[in-house]
């Protein structure tokens, strides 16, 4: 399953996931010992410059189709996911390029995310932190304009009574260490395959 | 629709003279060969040229415009180089370009201490082993002049170390004609025989007149030794401008392809059909340091313009490329590396040789040559122009896609983004933290590492035994 995975073969994982559900291997063994384990190579060699970006989206998307089959058991039996994310293109902005690269890194690593879409206004953005119970809440500005909206997010997720039940890691490329302190994010990552690894860090 | 035509390729090409101004210097240069003449130190070469219809006045060697129609409709328009295991790997044509390293530095930067000093035997095998490694690099030529071997056996000492070094066709220096023979004798033994040898030639000779009009009989005389054995050779003058050629770059093209062509007279003479490259040098003597600049832009623009020339003779040429003026491999030679890599490229020089020099052509330097290499590969990529098809006009991809939404993760993206972008090795790309992260090396040190990597690691086919016997020999002669 990790070969086919590697390789983005949809078919052959989904194939390979019923199978080992009919063999009685319990969903919460195939997710980690299969899908996730099986993504470490991918990150590992994405990180090493062996894999380029459409090529990890399509094992990001493989890992998705199978959590999709794994879906129903999962939820049967219990068993938690790995985390759940809403993830929105802040008010203002109608930029949705990385936001979709970041929702489907994060899909390919195992968490449950929320995508609300573009534009999205901070009372819209807290009420779905609220409903879907979210354990991250991550931003990522691409222009230094759009950095204060993330400290205006974190300040209506403080007001809502939320700040200290979700980690806020934040990443972009005008985003500085300093600015995640001064603003009380969690983390910094510069880029979406770094990003994936603080939610993880933050979560663990 | 019924299958329609496809759009081709556009690759594409720079021409720098136009079709008149090919024609106007070729006139000037057969008016330079018949009315000035050039001086003519070698008997041999002089008898050749008398008996084929020369003439001498005021003791110089006057030459007609038929002598030099039938050497063009002689010369070969192709020469098959080969590597020394006898693989077709360099067929010099016109349309086609080959780059290697730069020849016969005083000093060398060492790759490890970072120390310029004098170049050795060793450095020179060196060269060859890491240009062996690189793909984007062709030939070698020899990059130093050995100063630990007897001053004497000098170009027969690198002529062994790039053939220990490398498989890859070379391109040589001699002192003489002694010289030439036991170069020669080598080179039968490698690959095999006489016959062997002209039939799929793994080195070129590089001989040169003295500019301006000046042929000596003793770089003459290792023409001519090419010519009687049918091998491969190239007889570039530098008429560099102000300095060996007028400071003008017309005049300093007419009399360089004069010169030139008295070469390649004299080569067709001895043996009808002699491989022989055409072409000339003419970098710029810099008016202010006496230095011949390597990194001038009309280095290349005199480059450029032979290549026409050569066009218009049907023969393939030699040219030069990927040097610099810098004393170190800095933002300067970044620059003059480039320039004149890419513009060569444009104008598909055939044989591009001085990839790897810095100081002007007296020092080499492995982090240049690991650079250039990249250089080559890129400009490689941006002069095969675009693609224009179905698959690549994208409009499946375009009509699939929500507005705004991207392509990075459509499938079109996936299947075509390896050969729709360049993907760089030398040139980093990394994000700020990434880069940091692995160490904030800027691009030479990371050319540097690559060259001391390769050494370490790269493995080149050893030569026959025969082949180290006849070297062993010709080492002890030359020793009594």
């Amino acid at each position: 399953m990790q070969t086919d995975l590697y390789y983005g073969d949809r078919d052959a994982v989904e194939t390979a996931i019923c199978k080992a559900i009919d063999e009685g291997m319990s969903p919460k063994e195939i997710l980690d010992n299969g899908l996730i384990l099986g993504m470490e190579p991918v990150g590992r060699d994405f990180k090493a410059g062996d894999l380029f970006i459409p090529e990890v989206l399509l094992c990001a998307r493989v890992i998705h189709a199978g959590i999709e089959v794994l879906r129903p058991l999962l939820e049967e039996s219990g068993v938690p996911t790995r985390g759940k994310l809403v993830i929105v293109t802040m008010a203002g902005d109608l930029h949705d390029i990385d936001k979709n690269l970041m929702s489907m890194m994060c899909q390919g690593a195992g968490f449950e995310v929320i995508d609300l879409g573009i534009d999205v206004s901070p009372e819209k953005f807290i009420e779905a932190v609220l409903a879907e119970k979210a354990d991250l809440v991550s931003m990522s500005a691409l222009l230094t304009t759009t950095m204060p909206s993330m400290k205006a997010t974190i300040d209506a997720l403080v007001q809502a009574g939320l700040r200290d039940k979700v980690k806020v890691p934040i990443g972009g490329a005008p985003v500085t260490a300093k600015h995640t302190q001064d603003i009380g994010a969690d983390s910094i990552a510069p880029d979406a395959g770094a990003a994936v690894e603080a939610a993880q860090n933050l979560i663990a | 629709m019924p299958k329609q035509l496809s759009v081709s390729t556009l690759q594409p090409m720079v021409k720098m003279l136009s079709d008149e101004q090919v024609q106007a210097i070729h006139y000037a240069t057969l008016e330079i060969l018949s009315q000035t003449g050039v001086e003519m130190q070698d008997p041999q070469g002089r008898e050749l040229l008398l008996e084929a219809g020369a003439w001498e006045s005021n003791s110089r060697i006057k030459i007609p415009e038929n002598l030099v129609t039938d050497a063009i409709a002689t010369a070969p328009s192709r020469i098959p180089m080969h590597d020394r295991l006898g693989n077709l790997t360099m067929p010099l044509e016109l349309g086609k370009v080959f780059f290697g390293s730069g020849s016969d530095t005083t000093f060398t930067v060492d790759v490890k201490t970072g120390e310029r000093r004098r170049a050795t035997a060793q450095d020179v095998e060196n060269f060859a082993r890491l240009g062996d490694a690189l793909d984007n690099i062709d030939f070698v030529m020899s990059m130093g002049n050995p100063s630990d071997v007897p001053p004497d056996d000098l170009y027969i000492h690198e002529f062994i170390r790039m053939l220990r070094g490398s498989t890859k066709p070379n391109v040589y220096t001699t002192k003489d004609r002694t010289d030439m023979e036991d170069i020669y004798r080598i080179a039968v033994a490698v690959a095999g025989s006489e016959q062997a040898l002209r039939e799929k030639p793994f080195f070129l000779l590089y001989a040169e007149p003295i500019s301006p009009l000046l042929i000596p009989e003793e770089s003459l005389q290792k023409l001519i030794f090419c010519a009687e054995k049918g091998v491969p050779a190239a007889y570039p003058p530098s008429t560099n401008t102000g300095a060996g050629g007028p400071i003008t770059l017309a005049g300093s093209l007419a009399l360089g392809n004069a010169e030139c062509l008295v070469g390649l007279i004299i080569s067709q003479l001895i043996r009808p059909g002699t491989p022989f490259l055409y072409g000339m040098n003419t970098a710029a003597l810099d008016m202010k340091s006496t230095i011949v600049s390597y990194g001038s832009p009309e280095w290349p623009l005199g480059m450029m313009a032979q290549m026409d020339l050569a066009r218009y003779y049907n023969l393939p040429a030699w040219s030069a490329a990927g040097a610099s003026d810098s004393k170190v491999v800095d933002t300067q030679a970044g620059i003059e590396m480039t320039f004149s890599i890419l513009t060569n490229f444009l104008a598909r020089a055939t044989l591009i040789h001085d990839v790897g020099y810095i100081e002007y052509g007296s020092t080499s330097s492995m982090e240049a040559l690991v650079i250039a290499d990249e250089i080559i590969r890129e400009t490689r990529y941006f002069t095969g122009g675009l693609d224009i098809n179905p698959n690549t006009l994208a409009l499946d991809a375009i009509a699939r896609i929500r507005p705004g939404g991207g392509f990075l993760a459509d499938k079109h993206t996936l299947n075509n983004f390896r050969t729709s972008q360049w993907i760089p090795k030398m040139i980093d790309r990394k994000q700020y933290d990434d880069w940091t992260a692995a160490g904030s090396k800027d691009m030479f040190t990371r050319a540097n590492e690559r060259a001391r990597e390769i050494l370490d690691e790269h493995q080149v086919t050893p030569l026959s035994e025969a082949a180290e016997v006849v070297i062993a020999e010709i080492l002890e002669e030359r020793a009594a």
